[in-house]
């Protein structure tokens, strides 16, 4: 064995590579040309993260990090060390809006939205109101009321249920036509449709989207949200999880750090691992050989390739 | 006052000005961020027949494969015009180049389909049926 070089502590990089959608980029064209990097509350884990505001701060997405040790990119003429892909996707805002509206539904009233979504710690929030599909999706998460030309809300458990149960739904049925259903379809390049082999039953699809919105949402949302689909019952993993990869890529969302232009995912964590989450333990619980677990997904199949 | 008020703004009209350059995506850690002579020395020693597309970097032979942006995609890269004297204060950034497509190179193992950035390109497919509105 030679012994391990040691590395440099990672500059700052003035730099990063982005995947994003076309919209964002056209949007160069609207009258708000710029398009803006806001750390926000995330929903599942209560601290913060970078989304990205575009085309007058009607669209917003969410920032993931794909990352694997020792990557480095060259750029034309120049090299960047930090190798990360940073993904930028479409979010809900619902999702975002969502921990504001329980908050304030726990006394029951009905209020403005204004007086909902404030948030001291990250006042980007208020930007989550001029998305589309925002104010006018509220309907599906709380109850109504106009007086005047004033709208009030009141957050609603069984309508978010419901709204939540539409999209698991939705991602089985696209888990289902996909090639990703069963953790790509493709074990290796001999091909193995593993879903034919395992039996991947509907339970094992709900399970899966379940754990996928549950990126998104409180832990006791997404525990209320398991009872509501009648899940079955966690019980301990009968197939332990591989000990953690090496080269892991990155299913996190972009972690606002105190430099939060380093869209560091490496240290995120949603809780101390002591406890696993309601939709790992869910994860955990579907039969694994016919499924993959969002980072399984997002990790390569060879194990390492330095051992 | 929050560090969380100030915010990173991408001036997106640069991106009309942006280069088209290639992008490798290496194996291993490069300690530099700056300018390298990447056509004189790395790009010639691309070679791709059938497919497989293969090159010796630092005498060690990559295999490499094209990864395309998914479909509704843009690859960018972004600059930071000028870093800021204090936290308090927003950050610019400008695309400095687009891209369609980069190059992953891998040590031994060929990339296939399986591989993590070759399979994150799905995941747009995935967000969609996350995060799309529910209609009605």
């Amino acid at each position: 064995m030679t012994t391990k070089k040691k590395r440099s502590p990672p500059t700052e990089s003035d730099s990063w590579v982005l995947i994003a959608p076309d919209s964002v980029v056209a949007s160069r064209k609207t009258r708000d040309p710029d398009a803006t990097f806001v750390s926000l509350r995330n929903p599942a884990t209560d601290g913060g993260s970078q989304y990205l505001f575009s085309n007058g701060d009607m669209q917003v997405f969410e920032v993931k990090a794909f990352s694997e040790d020792y990557r480095s990119w060259f750029i034309g003429q120049r090299v960047q060390r930090d190798g990360r892909l940073l993904y930028v996707t479409p979010v809900d805002p619902l999702f975002l809006l969502l921990p504001y509206l329980r908050k304030a539904g726990a006394e029951g009233k009905f209020q403005p939205l204004q007086q909902v979504v404030m948030d001291e710690d990250y006042p980007g929030c208020m930007r989550l109101l001029s998305c589309t599909h925002s104010v006018d999706s509220l309907h599906h998460v709380a109850d109504e009321k106009e007086v005047g030309s004033m709208k009030f809300h009141r957050y609603s458990q069984e309508k978010t249920m419901e709204w939540l149960q539409k999209k698991v739904e939705r991602i089985v049925r696209m888990l289902k036509k996909s090639d990703i259903s069963v953790g790509g379809g493709v074990k290796s390049s001999t091909f193995i449709r593993v879903k034919e082999e395992n039996h991947v039953t509907e339970v094992d699809y709900l399970c899966y989207a379940h754990g996928l919105i549950s990126e998104y949402i409180s832990e006791d949302l997404s525990k209320d949200l398991h009872k509501h689909l009648q899940l079955p019952e966690m019980s301990s993993p009968n197939k332990a999880e591989p000990p953690s990869k090496k080269r892991k890529l990155s299913d996190k969302p972009v972690e606002a750090g105190e430099d939060y232009t380093k869209f560091n995912s490496a240290d995120f964590a949603r809780k101390p691992p002591k406890k696993m989450t309601a939709a790992q333990k869910t994860l955990a619980k579907v039969d694994k050989t016919g499924m993959k677990t969002m980072s399984a997904f997002f990790s390569p199949k060879v194990k390492q390739e330095n051992n | 006052m929050s560090a969380n008020s100030s915010v990173t703004v991408v001036q997106l009209d640069s991106a009309a000005q942006a280069n088209k350059e290639q992008l490798h995506l290496l194996p291993c850690e490069i300690e530099h961020n700056g300018p390298a002579e990447v056509s004189r020395f790395y790009s010639p020693t691309v070679k791709d027949h059938k497919h497989e597309m293969t090159v010796s970097f630092r005498g060690r032979p990559l295999k490499g494969q094209e990864v395309n942006c998914p479909q509704g995609y843009t690859g960018l890269v972004l600059k930071e015009v000028q870093r800021p004297s204090s936290d308090q204060e927003d950050r610019i950034v400008k695309v400095s180049s687009v891209f369609n497509n980069f190059t992953r190179w891998n040590l031994e193992t060929p990339p296939t389909s399986d591989d993590g950035v070759v399979m994150a390109m799905m995941w747009p497919k995935l967000a969609e049926a996350i995060h799309g509105p529910i209609d009605e």
